[in-house]
């Protein structure tokens, strides 16, 4: 099926639908990898915030509150920002309020735990939207026609300047993340907690509150997808599903302790393969391919641990990602 | 009528799938969220051969069972050395890979899947038993659900079950004790992933299809939800979770008019809810591990444990051996010479990268004696033992058992060999009772193979009995006998510590590596395992242990050696090692 | 001079695990106090739960006229407390310099800051050379400086070394001892210190402790440990 008649445009086509859809995977990687890094908590029930981020900005801009000024919904801008700053308070909740005391009651098995809670979060949040605002599919668009969808071409790609939009922004967060962390003493402190907790504890780092950081920060950035997504494609209880279990593999690829940039990329490049492999098998196999890279991965990771380093177990520690 | 039996199929045909995933989450400690893909290879097995190729679901289930073993034992394979958030995602991944898979291949049905099981109900049969109607579908879900009970039964609460337990709690700390725990989670894994496909091929069957959508991720968390729910570890607590959870449904449509999407919603919400609950509040489940039904509804608590407040500041009673007399350290050391030799390491080495661990280490333990190892922090002397247990394997040297080579074996293998180690940190299985903690250290338990579980159930029980003797005996000789059902996590630190000894004691290993035996505990306890010490090696045991406290090994030790910078400089008696000038210097520098 | 430390009858330990017992100690204002003791004899649990990583299980600890029983890390740390750990004290996958302003990351004075970074600096000059390198590819005596420049930053009155000797070469411990002892001097610092090398320790000290299976069964000062013809009793 490879074949030369697979003109350049359909290629080009492909690698500009990759590079965009990896921006977006690359972001909630990389908020992913931060919470997973710094807390040790899996964070099942990050899609939840996704699809929750979604729904409260559709909500704002189309529903508004019940009476007063707004009660034909905020401006779009307003209603987006509003969004973003209520999952952020969801998600850092979720950590003050069900993930920590799991934890410090639960000991050694504190990440079986916190999965388990996490896992329970989400199937109940998901129900609950769908029972809320019903199982279909909301269309979500700029009532105030600010964010207009709008078609461009380049050479015979095409994209919209939406796409554009979102990668912009979702640059710009891992930019702006990534100076967070080289620069500011903020970002000191969240990488010594990941490094060494012992140590940052003796130092007098508060962890507590750095957990607390980095679910605002992870829940934010999945805020951000999410409303782009919504305006592109649907708003419905099933949208956090697929972007954000890629984004589970993405962290894991990348490592939870890469740098944001490195994240991205690892985003953008497990989407351009997602893209282009569309050249050679069907698409409806696409799907599938970003778990087959895993299974490739964690296969190769596994047996480096058996065959080549076999007998280095340490009896101290167990490998993982928290090391 | 009809609709309330069709109720109880489905409940029962859940009740199935949280049995077999209790066997691998509760009592294995893996947690997989892919049961329901195991559950869809048995369901489009089924529905495949069925539609396309006239199969009898007799052989279905033979056959779905073979897959699901296959394909669960391989991913145990990967996820063998892999922490538990890799599982989780492994799990993840496997089980969107199989339902995408499943859902693009046109001959399975593509995203619709597979409708028309039912229009063959011939061979919906089992021995002339056809079940058309729904009604028809209870006795065999009925036998289903018996076999799969009785299956994971049989491998949960079994010597085999002891190792899952241990495998759960500390995976190091079992295969220490010589199990091989490499083989034991592919097994189970396989085995729990096979049940899993045979109630698969009954949900399809009894459904009447085979979709992506019936065996999604939803559906996994469902089951998973239920186990936990009912209580890890506990199939009974399986059984009446998945009862209540699955009454859900027809209650709320019943009793409290929903109509079906809002039902379904609904009882979701209320799932998650109650995970996020019980995680906070009784994260043992309905029924905790080892508890029935019966003793919750009586609010009996296991004995000991309102007690252990005051039995845990009271020394143990033990019988004290009249043998251990004050013998002089030159009449030990006399002794020692003239002992033979068990262990010999000859030129042993071992540097990871530029740093030498270990540099050409030459020493023998003897039989009925004790050695010790000192030295400063970093000489090394923890790492002798990792060395020697195979924890790590020596770039040069070998290591000698009475004879045969056991240079570099595995953990497990050396375990098996008679060369078996204590923990500095303990690593007791804290979920166990101390005699379940005891009990993984015999060795030799026939119960321990799933062959000879179904296949020679008598010897079994016959074996386990006596294991069960073994093991109070060793309790008794340090003295724990009578907190043998208490659970390891309630003992005070110096109680923890007997129970380790007891453990390494159980396996009746010929040479026994002692990771600082007295250390942590109060002075008061101190003696006490001084005395214990004594004993065994008393007893013709060979005995080397790693101390820090020179008083300890002085009272203890026949023969020390003494290690700096991963080096053997001296050897004899205590004594003698500390009147060396040159050795203080080493110790605690110029003064 | 006045007492800076104060610990009273001071339990400690993990969980169900006491490893700490009775524990009645004191430092001096200016003052070099040793503990010595063999693996295991509750040194390092004394002094995590005197610094607040692990709460006490009972008794007090009186710090600069405070009780300061029940703080936590951070606020004793902004009180002039620093430990520096026997192992893992540097943070590894971090350069010099971030490990140096992780260490400065409590005080909110900046040019206090900047100055103790030149003092840390002029202490060690390997340091300013090597500021980008990633600390845990740094030898081992490099590393000890870091911790040391990672304590140093956070504007200590009272520095708890946990065995700052293990692992080194006899002439850097002679040269950190040495930058420990002028610092002393210098800036009035209080020291603890908890040593196995009890040959380095004594040259520095002024009292000695030592402590065995959790209490301390030897108080004297450094003239009478110096006095003993051998110190294996410490062990």
């Amino acid at each position: 099926m490879l074949a030369i008649t697979i003109g350049r445009e359909i290629f080009a086509q492909l690698t500009m639908n990759g590079i965009f859809r990896g921006a977006s995977y690359g972001l909630i990687g990389a908020g992913f990898a931060l919470i997973l890094g710094v807390t040790g908590r899996f964070h099942f029930a990050y899609g939840f915030t996704y699809t929750l981020a979604a729904y409260l900005a559709y909500t704002f801009h189309f529903r508004g509150t019940p009476f007063g000024p707004f009660s034909d919904g905020f401006p779009f801008i307003v209603s987006g920002i509003l969004a973003i700053l209520f999952t952020i308070v969801v998600g850092v909740a979720i950590e003050k309020y069900i993930y920590r005391p799991i934890a410090q009651g639960a000991g050694a098995t504190a990440l079986l735990a916190v999965f388990v809670a996490a896992l329970g979060i989400g199937i109940a949040g998901q129900s609950t939207i769908a029972l809320l605002w019903s199982q279909q599919s909301q269309g979500f668009y700029d009532k105030d026609q600010i964010v207009k969808k709008s078609a461009w071409h380049i050479w015979k790609v095409t994209f919209e300047n939406l796409d554009v939009f979102q990668f912009v922004t979702s640059l710009t967060l891992i930019v702006i993340f990534s100076v967070v962390l080289t620069k500011t003493s903020l970002g000191r402190q969240m990488k010594a907690t990941r490094v060494n907790p012992d140590l940052a504890t003796i130092i007098g780092i508060n962890a507590n509150r750095i957990y607390l950081v980095c679910f605002g920060i992870g829940s934010g950035f999945v805020a951000v997808s999410a409303i782009w997504y919504g305006l592109q494609y649907t708003v419905n209880p099933d949208m956090g599903a697929r972007p954000v279990t890629t984004a589970f593999v993405v962290a894991f690829l990348a490592g939870t302790a890469s740098s944001p940039i490195r994240i991205f990329m690892t985003g953008i490049v497990l989407s351009l393969l997602e893209q282009w492999s569309s050249m050679f098998i069907q698409t409806r196999w696409t799907q599938t391919l970003v778990f087959v890279v895993l299974f490739v991965y964690l296969i190769n990771k596994s047996a480096k641990d058996t065959l080549w380093g076999k007998r280095i177990i340490s009896i101290v520690t167990l490998q993982g990602i928290r090391g | 009528m009809q609709i309330w039996i069709n109720y109880l199929d489905q409940i029962l045909i859940y009740a199935s799938l949280a049995l077999s995933l209790n066997l691998l989450l509760g009592y294995a400690g893996q947690v997989s969220v892919a049961h329901a893909a195991f559950g869809a290879v048995g369901g489009y097995t089924l529905g495949y051969l069925v539609t396309a190729h006239n199969v009898p679901m007799i052989y279905c289930i033979l056959i779905g069972f073979v897959f699901a073993f296959v394909a669960g034992g391989l991913i145990a394979l990967v996820a063998m050395r892999l922490s538990t958030e890799y599982l989780i995602l492994l799990t993840l991944a496997w089980g969107y890979v199989l339902i995408g898979v499943f859902s693009t291949i046109p001959a399975l049905g593509g995203s619709f899947g597979i409708i028309s099981i039912n229009a063959k109900p011939h061979l919906l049969s089992f021995f002339g038993w056809s079940m058309q109607r729904p009604t028809d579908w209870l006795v065999p879900i009925l036998v289903l659900v018996a076999v799969t009970y009785s299956i994971c039964w049989r491998l949960g609460e079994s010597p085999f079950g002891r190792i899952l337990k241990g495998v759960r709690e500390d995976p190091v700390a079992t295969q220490s004790l010589g199990k091989n725990t490499f083989r034991t989670q592919i097994l189970v894994f396989a085995v729990s992933s096979g049940l899993a496909a045979v109630a698969g091929v009954f949900y399809s069957g009894w459904l009447g299809v085979s979709t992506p959508g019936v065996f999604g991720f939803t559906f996994s968390l469902t089951i998973f939800a239920l186990v936990i729910f009912g209580g890890m570890a506990n199939f009974s607590g399986s059984m009446l979770g998945a009862l209540v959870l699955t009454s859900l449904d027809p209650f709320l449509r019943r009793v409290v008019k929903f109509d079906q999407s809002k039902a379904f919603l609904v009882q979701v919400i209320i799932y998650g809810l109650l995970l996020v609950f019980l995680t906070r509040v009784r994260p043992q489940g309905l029924i905790p591990e080892g508890s029935t039904l019966g003793s919750i509804l009586r609010r009996k608590r296991s004995e000991g444990r309102t007690e252990m407040g005051k039995a845990s500041e009271t020394a143990p009673t033990f019988a004290v051996r009249e043998a251990v007399a004050e013998v002089s350290q030159v009449d030990r050391h006399a002794r020692w010479e003239k002992a033979e030799v068990v262990l010999e390491a000859r030129g042993i080495s071992k540097s990871f990268g530029g740093i030498i661990a270990a540099e050409n280490l030459d020493f023998v333990l003897k039989r009925g004696t004790i050695t010790a190892l000192v030295g400063p922090n970093g000489a090394g002397k923890t790492t002798v033992f990792n060395l020697l247990t195979g924890a790590i394997a020596p770039d040069t040297g070998t290591v000698t058992l009475l004879g045969r080579d056991v240079t570099g074996r595995t953990l497990d293998s050396s375990a098996r060999s008679g060369l078996v180690r204590s923990f500095q940190d303990v690593r007791l299985f804290q979920r166990l009772s101390c005699l379940d903690n005891v009990l993984l250290g015999v060795q030799d338990q026939p119960g321990e193979k799933i062959r000879s579980l179904f296949a020679n159930p008598r010897l079994v029980t016959v074996k386990e009995k006596e294991t069960h003797e073994q093991a109070m005996k060793w309790l008794s000789f340090v003295g724990m006998q009578d907190f043998a059902d208490v659970p390891t996590a309630s003992l005070s630190y110096g109680q923890t510590k007997l129970v380790s000894l007891a453990r390494v004691l159980a396996t009746e290993a010929e040479v026994l590596l002692l990771d600082e035996p007295a250390s942590g505990i109060d002075v008061k306890w101190v003696d006490n395992m001084l005395e214990l010490v004594l004993a065994i090696s008393a007893e013709g045991r060979t005995v080397c242990i790693v101390e820090h406290n020179l008083r300890v090994v002085r009272d203890l030790a026949d023969h020390s050696y003494f290690m700096e910078l991963g080096r053997i400089t001296a050897e004899g008696t205590v004594d003698e090692l500390t009147s060396s000038p040159r050795l203080a210097q080493a110790y605690f520098g110029t003064v | 001079m006045s007492v800076l430390l104060e610990t009273h009858d001071l339990q400690a330990g993990y969980g169900r695990k006491q490893v700490v017992f009775d524990l009645n100690m004191k430092v001096n204002s200016g003052e070099i106090v040793a503990i010595f003791g063999h693996n295991g004899s509750g040194k390092s649990t004394s002094m995590r739960s005197i610094l607040g990583v692990l709460p006490p299980l009972g008794g007090t600890v009186t710090y600069d006229g405070q009780d300061t029983t029940n703080n936590s890390s951070g606020t004793n740390v902004r009180g002039g407390m620093a430990l520096i750990p026997s192992e893992r004290f540097v943070f590894q996958d971090l350069s010099v310099t971030d490990n140096l302003l992780l260490g400065g990351a409590n005080d909110p004075d900046e040019a206090r800051r900047k100055a103790r970074q030149q003092l840390v600096y002029e202490l060690f000059p390997i340091l300013k050379e090597r500021e980008e390198q990633l600390a845990g590819t740094m030898s081992g005596g490099q590393q000890r400086m870091v911790s040391l420049g990672i304590a140093l930053m956070s504007n200590p009155k009272l520095l708890i070394l946990d065995e700052p000797s293990l692992g080194l070469a006899p002439s850097v411990v002679e040269q950190i001892f040495g930058v420990v002892r002028d610092l002393v001097a210098s800036e009035g610092l209080s020291v603890i210190l908890l040593e196995q090398n009890v040959g380095q320790a004594l040259k520095i000290a002024d009292r000695g402790y030592v402590m065995r299976s959790g209490r301390i069964i030897i108080e004297e000062t450094i003239e009478q440990m110096k006095a003993r013809d051998s110190f294996w009793d410490f062990f």
